[in-house]
């Protein structure tokens, strides 16, 4: 009878001793955590981030501890130099914020997770006693463009543009192509026409007029603007509009080719001609991108929609990304 | 006689005639079974983090079929925490019978005896297996079920009729027992004969009675009768591996139909788990949507349609060339004993190539059983995603090919003549090759 | 088994069991027997593998000894890995950002090429296949497995049906 006493104890014993572990490695895990936000990063089909708003105040620091449930998936909080944290599904990682304006702020996931990747979002909202500052509307707001329109190049170059030899032609130019503006709220398309039509200009044939565009864009632009909008393209663009501007890309892979006598899917008709979404246009199509302006670029990549399911990145690039991004954009038809 | 008494050795003696050592590891197991459960229901979603499914299906299901069986027959059975809640009302002691317990007692109905039910649950289990296998919460739950039906059927029903007639992996264990080198059988028989009280019958959790053991595929080694035996009668022998198969070998259709299913699990748990096909993945993932319909329909007719089909047609054949006084009935059960070597060389073959690559998932887990970052033993973070090498490869084919050839020896020794073995060696090749084609081609 | 063996008794069981013998030997030369294989002149290839939850598209790749790989690894839905068996080698790719490396395929045999990157539940088995050069291992295997079955046949050659009790 001893035995058994002794036997009920031991296993009473055991099993208490695994509880008892669960139990105190649980409150003690709590207690670490009270000044951290734990957040689970999941497919936004499963659900998305775990917290999609956090309550802040500027200088304030925020405690994140972060993971991901299922694949790997990235931390980053949008306009703001925040590093950015790779989740790797069961690893956690620790992170701070400490944000000194106020303002709100967008977190998102930066590697893709499948199609709907870009709807994994979540903001913080940092109040403080500065008031948020107010940032100018963008420019296609200002200039009033309607980036739903139809934009398509009314001319294209039937060769190769030459910004090199367009460079020779600089000092014959008039004096509005030195200015942003006319960069910024203009297509190459229609900065060509006008300068086509420039009397002093008569002397270039079509081609070299191409080539000062070819010229003007690079000059707005920077070797190290086009880097960083190649990183951007192939971080956030290149999966739905493929790797090579063509709007091939692999999430976009099994939805329909837009309609080519539309040709242009911001057309309010084509959008109920399809049950669905289609492909984004061929961003290597000359007729396309070059009736573009940077401005109107742009506002397509901030506000996004267009009912395309293309994602509205304004809360997200800061304007010298934007820029970046756009005038890598164009690099794909020069 | 080619057995060693494992008896004769007095310290070996002690440790089985001892409850305590047994006890002890039970009480462990059970504490372990508890841990896994939690783990399972509050450990990470990441099934590569978490205790439980690691803990399951990477190292005990290995060493189940690495260690256990091959070297032990039911020897986990006679460490299994499962029936021990319910063993405690039924003998109202968790050390050793005090006196007359709770529960009903009743006997298992007849209907359900054999090994149909268990082979029925292990098919579940396969029908499900891709998502046990990855979700940390159903593997809790299912082990949480488990160890309360095996309680609540404790107190219904007599004995361990849980782990006779339901336990899927006792259906597994059992069935190659018949292969293991271990077994418990009586020394002398005239002193049994003798003996009216048959304590050693009272006493077995299992309802065997020693003196009529003929294979090991329904003895727990528990041990029970060898402490009880007034006349210390009983021998735990090791035995050449595979001694219950033979002429004498008494064989039913469950038998039969458990060894089929395990022949269809493995080859389908092959394909999926360790093929190229990724919608068959998804298939067997996504219960209840119409490719899992599918691939459950296929599983079902593989385990009930073609190889049982198979089967008998090679059993037909083998009927044919046969004397007159064979039937097919009796030829259909007399050949079950093959698929056990078949088997068992197969699964064992599939755990290699399976659980060496998944092995280093193992410390990791034991550092962070709950996935709260922690780092008991200095190995989180260690997992690898692992590779198969050339040698795994040579592992598998030997233990294929040995499976082949041990149970094309067991038709040969059970057949009139070599021409009535042919067809059922047939088979057997057969099964081989396709194992063969899902591992190493 | 047997513990006690007289020197006439093994005399005896070697020439009861020569056959032993010789099914080891023809065993190992199945084995170890380099077999003649057409040896196709090395040439460069190019595949794309697609990488998709949970499977690689193509699944099974053959190639030939000394054959110069260019591996495109495209991710179709969140970000995959490979990482090949036997060789050195590993790519990880983000979706839309294809990755690309080379390797020349010395090894001769089948490799199983697995998913790097934990890519949801069923990544532990999301598994590929490279053949290089014929499957030796398979065919070797199948003459194993052939040479097992008449190995089962001859090893009950004399004691048949009833005389099999002996060793009981």
């Amino acid at each position: 009878m001893k035995k058994e006493v002794f036997a009920r104890i031991l296993i009473v014993l055991f099993i208490g001793m695994v509880i008892l572990i669960f139990v105190l490695g649980w409150q003690k895990n709590r207690n670490q955590q009270t000044n951290t936000i734990q957040i689970h990063a999941r497919m936004p089909e499963n659900g998305g981030w775990s917290i999609t708003s956090i309550a802040a105040e500027t200088n304030q620091p925020i405690n994140l501890r972060l993971t991901s449930d299922d694949v790997v998936h990235g931390f980053a909080v949008g306009k703001s130099d925040q590093p950015t944290v790779e989740l790797i599904p069961g690893e956690f990682v620790e992170t701070t914020l400490l944000f000194d304006e106020p303002g709100t702020y967008t977190y998102y996931c930066t590697r893709w997770c499948g199609p709907n990747h870009w709807r994994m979002r979540g903001t913080i909202e940092v109040q403080g006693e500065m008031a948020a500052a107010t940032n100018p509307p963008p420019l296609y707001l200002q200039l009033g463009i309607d980036i739903d329109a139809p934009h398509e190049a009314k001319v294209t170059p039937r060769e190769p543009v030459s910004p090199q030899k367009g460079a020779s032609f600089a000092e014959d130019l008039p004096a509005y192509v030195f200015e942003q503006e006319t960069y910024l709220a203009n297509s190459p398309a229609s900065v060509w026409s006008r300068l086509r039509a420039e009397p002093d200009l008569s002397a270039l044939n079509d081609g070299d007029i191409w080539n000062v565009v070819g010229w003007i864009w690079r000059e707005n632009t920077s070797p190290t603007a086009i880097k960083s909008g190649e990183s951007l393209y192939a971080e956030n663009c290149a999966a739905c509009h493929g790797e090579t501007g063509e709007g091939d890309g692999v999430m976009v892979r099994d939805l329909p080719i837009p309609e080519a006598e539309a040709h242009d899917m911001y057309d309010s008709h084509s959008e109920s001609s399809t049950a669905g979404l289609t492909r984004p246009h061929d961003l290597t199509d000359p007729d396309h991108l070059l009736g573009a302006s940077p401005a109107l670029l742009a506002g397509k990549i901030i506000r996004g929609g267009m009912g395309t399911g293309m994602p509205y990145w304004g809360p997200i690039f800061t304007s010298q990304q934007i820029d970046a991004l756009v005038s890598y954009l164009h690099t794909f038809v020069w | 006689m080619n057995r060693i008494d494992l008896t004769r050795f007095p310290t070996i003696n002690l440790l089985l005639r001892s409850r305590w050592p047994q006890f002890l590891i039970r009480a462990i197991t059970l504490a372990g079974f508890v841990f896994t459960i939690l783990a399972g229901l509050f450990g990470p979603v990441v099934g590569s983090h978490n205790f439980a499914i690691i803990f399951v299906w990477i190292a005990w299901w290995s060493a189940l079929k690495l260690f256990f069986i091959p070297f032990g027959g039911r020897s986990w059975c006679s460490i299994c925490p499962i029936p021990m809640p319910g063993e405690w009302m039924q003998q109202r002691g968790v050390f050793s019978p005090t006196g007359k317990g709770f529960g009903l007692g009743k006997r298992w109905p007849k209907k359900l005896r054999g090994n149909w039910l268990q082979a029925g649950g292990f098919l579940l289990i396969g029908l499900f297996g891709a998502v046990t296998l990855t979700s940390a919460k159903v593997t809790a739950i299912i082990l949480f079920s488990i160890i309360a039906l095996a309680f609540i059927l404790s107190l219904i029903f007599e004995r361990r009729s849980f782990c006779n007639y339901l336990c899927p992996i006792g259906g597994f264990t059992g069935l190659y027992a018949q292969a293991s080198p271990v077994e418990v059988r009586v020394k002398e028989k005239q002193i049994c004969a003798e003996h009216s009280e048959k304590t050693c019958y009272t006493a077995c959790p299992w309802g065997q009675y020693p003196l009529a053991l003929k294979s090991s595929a329904d003895c727990g080694l528990c041990m029970e009768c060898l402490r009880v035996c007034p006349s210390d009668n009983i021998m735990v022998n090791l035995r050449p591996w595979g001694s219950d198969l033979g002429q004498k070998a008494k064989h039913n259709l469950g038998d039969v139909f458990l060894g089929l299913v395990m022949l269809a699990s493995v080859l389908v748990d092959s394909a999926v788990f360790l093929g190229t096909w990724g919608q068959l993945k998804s298939a067997a993932y996504e219960v209840g949507s119409l490719p899992w319909l599918i691939f459950a329909g296929v599983f079902l007719i593989i385990s009930l349609g073609v190889l049982p089909g198979l089967y008998s047609a090679a059993i037909w054949g083998a009927v044919r060339v046969g004397s007159a006084k064979t039937t097919f009935r009796k030829t259909l059960s007399k050949y079950g004993q093959v698929l056990v070597p078949l088997g068992l060389m197969s699964w064992i073959a599939f755990t290699v190539s399976f659980a060496f690559v998944k092995f280093s998932y193992v410390l990791p887990v034991i550092s962070d059983p709950f996935g709260w970052g922690w780092n008991l033993i200095g190995m989180s973070g260690t997992a690898s995603i692992g590779q198969s090498t050339s040698w795994s490869g040579w592992i598998q084919i030997l233990l294929l090919v040995i499976g082949l050839f041990w149970s094309s020896k067991v038709t040969q020794q059970i057949s009139e003549s070599k021409k009535q073995a042919l067809p059922i060696v047939a088979f057997s090749g057969l099964f081989t090759v396709s194992m063969l084609w899902l591992l190493i081609g | 088994m047997k513990f006690q063996v007289a020197d006439s008794d093994l005399i005896n069981r070697i020439k009861n069991d020569w056959w032993f013998f010789v099914l080891l030997i023809l065993g190992l030369l199945i084995i170890f027997v380099p077999l003649p294989q057409a040896q196709a002149a090395p040439i460069d290839r190019h595949l794309r593998i697609e990488a998709s939850m949970y499977q690689f598209t193509p699944g099974v790749i053959k190639v030939n000894k000394g054959d110069k790989i260019t591996l495109d690894l495209v991710a179709m839905d969140v970000v995959h890995g490979l990482s090949l068996d036997g060789y050195d080698f590993e790519l990880t790719a983000d979706p839309g950002q294809t990755k690309t490396a080379a390797f020349i395929a010395e090894k001769t045999g089948v490799f199983r090429f697995r998913c790097s990157v934990a890519c949801g539940n069923l990544h532990p088995f999301m598994i590929g296949k490279l053949q290089v050069g014929p499957n030796l291992m398979f065919i070797r295997a199948m003459l194993l497995g052939i040479l097992a079955m008449g190995a089962a046949f001859w090893s009950l050659r004399k004691p048949f049906s009833n005389l099999k009790e002996v060793n009981n």
